[in-house]
Formats: structure tokens, C-alpha cells, sequence
């Protein structure tokens, strides 16, 4: 529910400050074997206060939004910075502001069904999966939505109001193969409450067939040679890469800290063909999956273009780093929880479509591979990463072939990006990402299928 | 209401709202919290909250809700909300809450953290790094000084508090000389009292005297099978598999861990053994009571290399048959061995000092491949530098039989304890 005239604790404030009312609402349902092994929910919400000074920060939260609470968190954040300054005896520093506002909320207008709703869903489709596929040995449905409603009020002028929810339903399924089992697994659904994104079962079971197709595939399938090889990335993967190799890597509070971005701003870090995007809520004519308009400093928030045509471009920034960097602010500020101070976060970060399409690039490859879909994902500072890789094929003589087991792959974004020969000309966005840089924060990931030289692990 | 009558409270509205059976979670929980960015003080943070979980159970059926209010129409909602869960939920006889025990307290910590021992030491410590170690750039530090107090009930009538007070410290750093970077690296642990140098704490030190040197770096030649000697700070990515695919709830439920018929039998080398001592003093923090209701015990997770109890909790073990966990699985120590470092990697012929994994998660059947960060390579004895871009490939269950030697060194990290290990037979591949 809208936090109504937040403004009015301002009288409070004795240095810039932040003021910041939330609750996130979570929804969660796990079917593992038939069996419902987890269904709850969970609310935490709260209010917090962030004061700047002299450089420093200080930060205090408290649960419940009366205006005791407000008035205990603005008190300790601005005890925070004093004693901190006092310490640090810095000269006087300013924050940039572009003040953003409004009110954005992606609230369903339709009847909430609730967690019965849910239930019945998730209990539908795990039906469905054991009727259908009686030889898995096992399956395991989870449903989980998260509503994260914001309400901000900056002292610079910023000030908004948001509800951001997302709803998505995991499948994941086992078989045996041999004396070994495989595993293979996929997310369905997106940014809404669940009226918005789902409405029957049946919508999702040519997915789910999909899911088992692949996975019988897997299951016969080999494990890749290891090595350097030409590969053709899925979007799921493109976006994965977009986030973690390139999209950490400029993130100015990082930069600043030592990533090797330091060194290549204006300078060619891909191909020409790669433009890479983080956009802050519309993508392509399109909202995204995690909009963000305003960010949790008060910030209009806008897209930040990172890589335009091989060339990097820019950072992502909060107020403060924006100043260090005399850039203007992107908007990148967020905070997971209310009892979290914002960080330099991504929103929805891509690689931009080309002009190719996916059966041209997988023809142009005569021995390599086509991975599909990743499991999880790190990166350094150095821009080097890794992928957990959970489905893919091999590439023979432009088709494809036999599936592929787990494996990884790695490399140095920076370099393998200079390899790009082709992007597709679609772009789909990943529904499910989750972010860890000291709090989670949901994001974006997306792109289009791309053309690549890249280390795979073998056995 | 004080926090006793609290979780009474809520029990008392679960069994009005119609549960037959129930348990609920009171923590109150208060954090201070210094940060450092780019190598200069950025924050101090408070946040206080208090978060009540509340589980009903009706005629075999379960519901759980989590809110952070607690007074008694919020209570008496989150009661009658978790009882309507659970009426959505299937019926199983699997769960249940713990019987009757002993009711217990404990009281561990301080109570209150130390401001200005924290800056101080927090200052001590950049000026450390900034002297010793002056190409490395500390790209976060927090030192945080957390006090929880856990009030637990159930219908049953079990009943624990525990109080805790600790302060951790985390920091993560990467080292730049010129236009070389390397790899970032983090250590840290968490312990009751500030009464040692932050630099000794996790090793840290030592790591950022390796960041330091691994500007520069390069690959192995090829593809070949060696040796893995794996760091007390990389030793998680072991615990953690054998938690997911071998030991937890998930994989024996579902009947697919290589381990679900192995209790009792050899998992591992003679030299590897894991414990779970929530009440050692060798850990500063660890759960002291389950979230099922059970006073924690230590145990063995492995015994010189036989698998002596899984990871199930009350509801895993009533669905498998097998037996319940005498703890939460935190507090994890690997008992040291005979052999100093210096004499294990002696004995390495060709293979890698893992001191950093960043691994895809490993396979049902226990595979596991990744890129090895922060490492070095072994060969004929001696270590030889640092490495990039070399990933290792391997199973879980085959590296655990392959357990060569054990360290009588370890490293305390306040939540664990870990020694280095060589294990042979691994995948190791360059570009």
C-alpha cells in the first residue's frame, strides 16, 4: 500500500537524506516427487533513512512505518554520518541530483486468487508432468512470486511511489540414464502478480514437453570436448553474459574498486557488432521485465548504453559515483529489502539483436556447439567468467546433433566478445534472475542468440 | 507481551485457529555495520527488526507464514493465514513437529557491540593492507557487530532461546599493478570478540599476499590428470555438494543421491573427516537449537571416510526412513591430519593449488566442473605460479575416495574450520 505524503517527515532531516518506506511480499509453493514440501509466505516490511555528509554515509532502519519508526530512523542515520564524519574528517562533498518521480504500479487490477490459486496451479502442473512422464525418477515444481512496493522520498526533490511484482513457476525434471541420472530444468513466467502473467496450466505444457524432449536428449547426450571452440550462445546465455561478465564489470562502484573496465573506457572492448544496453524500463518499444523508473535515491532513472558497437561507452552509477566520475547519474541505485541501503545495481541488462538469424548461425559453424541454457554464473573483476551450461548440442556441419551433459564454460569477457561473428535478430529476456552483490536484487538478463569463439570444460 | 509470552501467544492463536499441531519463531535481531569502499570508509548502518514465523499443521497438512510485526492482531492474522495454507497444502503424514525436551537457554556474545573498537580496528586494518600489501585495492570491507535472540515454541512443548552476539568481517579485494589485474579474491570469518587484528582473520593476509602476486599469470599447457590440493577457503565447494547432492533433504526425497543406500559405508578416504559441532568451541557461531524444534548435538558427518548421518531434517527423515541429523548441518570441521602443507604439496608431481573455484553447479550424479581462480600450479613439488583460464573437471565421489592427504594445519573461520586436502585424479585443462 502507498506510503501517503512521506514528505512530510522531512522536517526531520538534518543532512541530505534518503527516507524510504517498503514491504516485499513473497509467495512460495515447492512440489518435490508429488510430495509439497514448502508453502508459506513471507512479509517483511519497514522503513529506512540513508543521510550523506562530508563524503560518508549513515544508514538505520526499523521495522513497522508509524512515525515513531521514521522518526527513530532519520535520528540514527543522521547519528550515523556524524559520528563517521567526525571520524573521517573529509572536507565538504556534494551529491549530483536529477530528481525523478511518480507513481508506477504493476498491481494486477483483476481478482487475486490468492494462495489457493497457486497451489492449484502448481499442483496442476505437477500432475500433469506425472501422468504424462511416469519414467522420470523425479520432478520437482516451485512456484514463487515477489511484490516489492517502494515508496521514496529524497531530500534533494526525488520522490516516488512503486510496486514491482514478479511471478514465475520452475520445472525441473530427472531421468535415469544408465546407472547415472541427468537433470534439466526451466523457468516460465515474468514481471506481474500471477492474474497478470498466468491464467491456465495448459499454456505452460508445451514447455514442459519441451523440457522432457531435452532431457531425453540429455540423456543419451556426450560430454563436449574441452577447449577453445566456436560455439553458438542461446539468449539465455547472451543475457548471462551480458550481466555478469560485462554488467558487473562497469559497475562504477566496482570499477572504482578495481575492475580492468578502468582501463578501457572509449576503447574497443567487443566486436562492432555487439551493443550492449542496461535498460532502465522500456527495452525496444517494450517494458522490461524489472522497470525501474525512479531508483532508491530519488534518481529519474535512464537507460545506460555500456558497449556501442564494440566501443565502451560508459558506467552504471549512483549519485555518488556519477560525482566521482563526473557523469550524470544513470539510476542504478537499489536496495532489496527496507532494511538494505542502495547499491549500484543492473535493471535489465542486454546485448542488442542483430541482423542474422539463429539457423544462419548455427549453419556457419562446422564443429562446435549450441548451449542453450545456463545454470548459474560468476565473473571477476577481470572480466573473466563462467557459466554453469545445462543443455546444449553439438554443432556438426552447420546442424545439430547429439545433446550435451552438464558442463561449464569460461573466459575473458573483453576478449571472447572481440570474437562475436553473428547476432541473431530476436532477443528474449531471462523471467527469473536474481542478482547477489551483498543483498539479491531481482534483474533482467536478455539477448539474442550470438556467434562466438569460447572455453568449454570436457571431461 | 515480553518474547516468551510472544511465541505463546501465537501458538495459542495457531491451536484457536484450528491447528492440531504447531510451532513458531520469534528473532529479535539488531546490526551494526561498517563499510569500506575503494579502500576508504563509506558507512555505518543500524537495522533492527523482529520477524515471527509461525507453522500450523492440520490433519497432516502444513502452512508457514513470516511477517515482522508482532502484536497481537498481526499474531492472531499470521496464525489464521498459516492455518489457511495448510488447508491448501496435500496431506503427509511426514510432518510433524519435535516432542518434548528439555527446555534451554543459551547466552553467548556481548550484548552490545563496540563502536569505537570496531572503527579502530577497522582503521588498523587499511592502514595494514595500505603498507603491506600496496597494489592490492580493498574493494569492500565490512566488519559488522550482529546480536540475535531466538525465542522458539512448540505445541509440544519444546522450548529454547538462543541469545548471540558476534561480529563478522567480510572483505573482498582484487590487486592492480599498472594495467594487470587479477582475479578478485575474499576471505573473512566471524567471532565473538575483537580481540585479534582483522587481518588475521580467514587468513586474509596471506590471500592478499597472493592477490598481490597474481597480476600476473597464465595458463597450463594442455589437458591432463593431477592432483587438486583445495584451500581451507575453497574447502565450501565440497561441503556444499555433499549437502545438495549426496546428503539433504532435496536428493534423498527424490530419491536420486548417489548416497541414499551408503550409511554406514565407506564414502571416502580413510583421512577425511567431516563434523558438525554446533557446540565446540572451535566455532563462534552455529545454530544451537534446529528450525524443527530439536536441541542441536555434534556429529559426524564422515568418519574416517564412513558416511556416519545424512542431512534430514524431521520431515526428510520421517518421508525417507532414514535417520534425523543431530543438528542444522552448520558448524562444519574437517579434522586435521598428520602432514604439514609443505610436505603434501612436496608430493604433488603436476596438478593445482585450488584456492578459488567458480564451479557450475554440480550434477545429480556428483560432476562438477569449473574455472580454478586465485590457484596455482604444482609441479614436481613446488609451486610454480599463478594460473588463468584452467578449469578442472571431476565427480564428487570419486575425489572424496581420492583423498590423498590431509593437513595438520587449518584455517578457523569463527563458523568452520578446514584443513587442506590433496586429492588425485582430477581434469585439469589449460586453453
Amino acid at each position: 500500500m502507498r506510503y501517503p505524503e512521506l514528505e512530510r517527515h522531512a522536517k526531520l532531516f538534518g543532512e541530505y537524506t534518503e527516507l524510504r518506506v517498503q514491504e516485499n511480499r513473497i509467495s512460495r509453493i515447492q512440489i518435490l516427487a508429488g510430495n509439497v514440501t514448502n508453502n508459506e509466505t513471507l512479509a517483511q516490511g519497514g522503513v529506512s533513512a540513508r543521510a550523506f555528509k562530508n563524503g560518508v554515509w549513515g544508514f538505520a532502519s526499523q521495522p513497522g512505518s508509524d512515525d515513531l519508526s521514521i522518526a527513530r530512523a532519520v535520528k540514527l542515520a543522521t547519528e550515523n554520518v556524524r559520528f563517521l564524519a567526525g571520524r573521517e574528517k573529509r572536507g565538504e562533498a556534494k551529491l549530483p541530483a536529477r530528481p525523478g518521480s511518480g507513481v508506477h504500479d504493476l498491481s494486477t487490477a483483476r481478482t487475486r486468487v490468492g494462495q489457493k490459486g497457486y497451489m492449484e496451479f502448481a499442483k496442476a502442473i505437477d500432475a500433469r508432468i506425472a501422468e504424462k512422464y511416469p519414467k522420470l525418477r523425479s520432478r520437482f515444481v516451485a512456484f514463487s512470486c515477489l511484490d516489492m512496493e517502494k515508496t521514496v522520498y529524497v531530500s534533494d526533490g526525488g520522490s516516488s511511489h512503486s510496486m514491482t511484482p514478479r511471478t514465475f513457476v520452475y520445472v525441473d525434471m530427472t531421468a535415469e540414464s544408465g546407472a547415472d541420472t541427468v537433470e534439466l530444468g526451466d523457468i516460465f513466467g515474468g514481471r506481474g502478480q500471477f492474474e497478470d502473467v498466468f491464467s491456465d496450466p495448459a499454456d505452460l505444457y508445451a514447455g514442459i514437453d519441451a523440457i522432457y524432449e531435452q532431457l531425453m536428449k540429455k540423456a543419451e547426450g556426450v560430454y563436449p570436448e574441452a577447449g577453445l571452440r566456436d560455439v553458438v550462445l542461446g539468449s539465455d546465455l547472451a543475457g548471462i553474459l551480458a550481466h555478469e561478465a560485462i554488467g558487473h564489470t562497469v559497475e562504477a562502484d566496482l570499477v572504482l574498486g578495481g575492475s580492468v573496465a578502468a582501463d578501457y573506457l572509449g576503447k574497443p572492448v567487443a566486436s562492432e557488432l555487439v551493443t550492449l544496453v542496461d535498460y532502465a524500463h522500456t527495452a525496444l518499444g517494450k517494458p522490461c521485465p524489472i522497470p525501474v523508473h525512479v531508483d532508491d535515491e530519488g534518481t529519474e532513472a535512464r537507460d545506460a548504453v555500456l558497449i556501442e558497437k564494440g566501443i565502451l561507452k560508459g558506467y552504471l552509477h549512483n549519485k555518488e559515483t556519477a560525482g566521482h566520475f563526473g557523469h550524470e547519474p544513470t539510476g542504478n541505485a537499489r536496495a532489496y529489502q527496507f532494511s538494505d541501503e542502495p547499491l549500484v545495481r543492473m535493471r535489465n541488462t542486454a546485448i542488442v539483436p542483430g541482423t542474422s538469424r539463429l539457423e544462419d548461425l548455427i549453419a556457419g559453424v562446422d564443429d562446435g556447439y549450441y548451449l542453450l541454457r545456463p545454470s548459474n554464473g560468476q565473473a571477476d573483476s577481470t572480466s573473466e567468467f563462467m557459466f554453469g551450461v545445462t543443455l546444449g548440442y553439438e554443432i556438426k556441419k552447420g546442424k545439430l546433433g547429439r545433446g550435451l551433459r552438464d558442463t561449464t564454460i569460461s573466459g575473458v569477457a573483453f576478449d571472447m566478445l572481440k570474437t562475436v561473428t553473428a547476432l541473431s535478430d530476436d532477443m528474449t529476456w531471462s523471467c527469473g534472475g536474481m542478482c547477489g552483490k551483498k543483498q539479491m536484487i531481482p534483474v533482467g538478463m536478455g539477448g539474442p542468440a550470438i556467434r562466438c569463439k569460447i572455453t568449454i570444460g570436457g571431461r | 507481551m515480553d518474547k516468551r509470552e510472544t511465541v505463546e501467544y501465537a501458538l495459542a492463536a495457531a491451536k484457536k485457529a484450528g491447528a492440531d499441531k504447531a510451532q513458531a519463531l520469534v528473532t529479535y535481531s539488531e546490526k551494526t555495520e561498517l563499510n569500506v569502499d575503494a579502500g576508504r570508509m563509506s558507512l555505518l548502518r543500524t537495522t533492527g527488526n523482529v520477524t515471527l514465523s509461525v507453522t500450523a499443521f492440520r490433519g497432516g497438512r502444513k502452512g508457514a507464514v513470516t511477517i515482522n510485526k508482532i502484536d497481537a492482531a498481526s499474531i492472531d492474522e499470521a496464525a489464521r493465514n498459516a492455518l489457511a495454507l495448510a488447508a491448501t497444502s496435500e496431506a503427509d503424514d511426514a510432518n510433524d513437529i519435535a516432542p518434548a525436551g528439555a527446555k534451554r537457554e543459551f547466552d553467548s556474545g556481548d550484548s552490545e557491540p563496540d563502536l569505537g573498537a570496531m572503527y579502530d580496528r577497522m582503521a588498523e586494518f587499511l592502514a595494514h593492507a595500505g603498507a603491506k600489501h600496496p597494489i592490492v585495492k580493498l574493494e569492500q570491507c565490512i566488519l559488522d557487530f550482529t546480536r540475535n535472540e531466538k525465542v522458539f515454541g512448540n505445541t509440544n512443548g519444546a522450548a529454547f532461546v538462543d541469545r548471540l552476539g558476534a561480529y563478522e568481517f567480510t572483505v573482498m579485494f582484487t590487486s592492480k599493478d599498472g594495467d594487470k589485474a587479477s582475479s578478485f579474491n575474499y576471505s573473512g570469518g566471524v567471532f565473538r570478540k575483537l580481540d585479534k587484528p582483522l587481518a588475521e582473520w580467514g587468513a586474509l593476509d596471506e590471500l592478499m599476499r597472493q592477490s598481490a602476486e597474481q597480476t600476473e599469470t597464465d595458463t597450463v599447457d594442455g589437458k591432463f590428470i593431477g592432483d587438486l590440493v583445495i584451500t581451507p577457503h575453497c574447502m565450501p565447494e565440497i561441503t556444499e555438494a555433499l549437502k545438495y547432492v549426496y546428503l539433504g533433504n532435496g536428493t534423498l526425497i527424490a530419491g536420486t543421491s548417489p548416497w541414499k543406500d551408503a550409511l554406514g559405508t565407506r564414502v571416502a578416504s580413510e583421512s577425511f573427516t567431516l563434523r558438525s559441532v554446533p557446540n565446540s568451541d572451535r566455532v563462534h557461531v552455529a545454530d544451537r537449537f534446529t528450525a524443527d524444534g530439536f536441541e542441536a548435538k555434534d556429529a559426524a558427518i564422515i568418519e574416517k571416510g564412513v558416511l556416519k548421518s545424512f542431512q534430514l531434517n524431521l520431515y526428510g527423515a520421517n518421508k525417507t526412513g532414514k535417520p534425523r541429523a543431530a543438528n542444522s548441518g552448520d558448524a562444519l570441521v574437517i579434522d586435521p591430519g598428520a602432514e604439514a602443507l609443505a610436505s603434501i604439496i612436496a608430493g604433488v608431481e603436476r596438478g593445482i593449488l585450488l584456492c578459488r573455484f567458480s564451479g557450475g553447479q554440480p550434477s545429480d550424479n556428483g560432476d562438477f566442473s569449473g574455472v580454478a581462480k586465485n590457484s596455482y600450479l604444482i609441479e614436481k613439488g613446488k609451486i610454480v605460479r599463478p594460473i588463468s583460464e584452467t578449469m578442472v573437471a571431476g565427480n564428487f565421489t570419486a575425489l572424496l575416495k581420492n583423498a590423498i592427504a590431509v593437513s595438520k594445519e587449518t584455517v578457523d573461520f569463527g563458523h568452520s574450520s578446514f584443513p587442506w586436502i590433496r586429492f588425485g585424479g582430477v581434469t585439469i585443462s589449460g586453453k
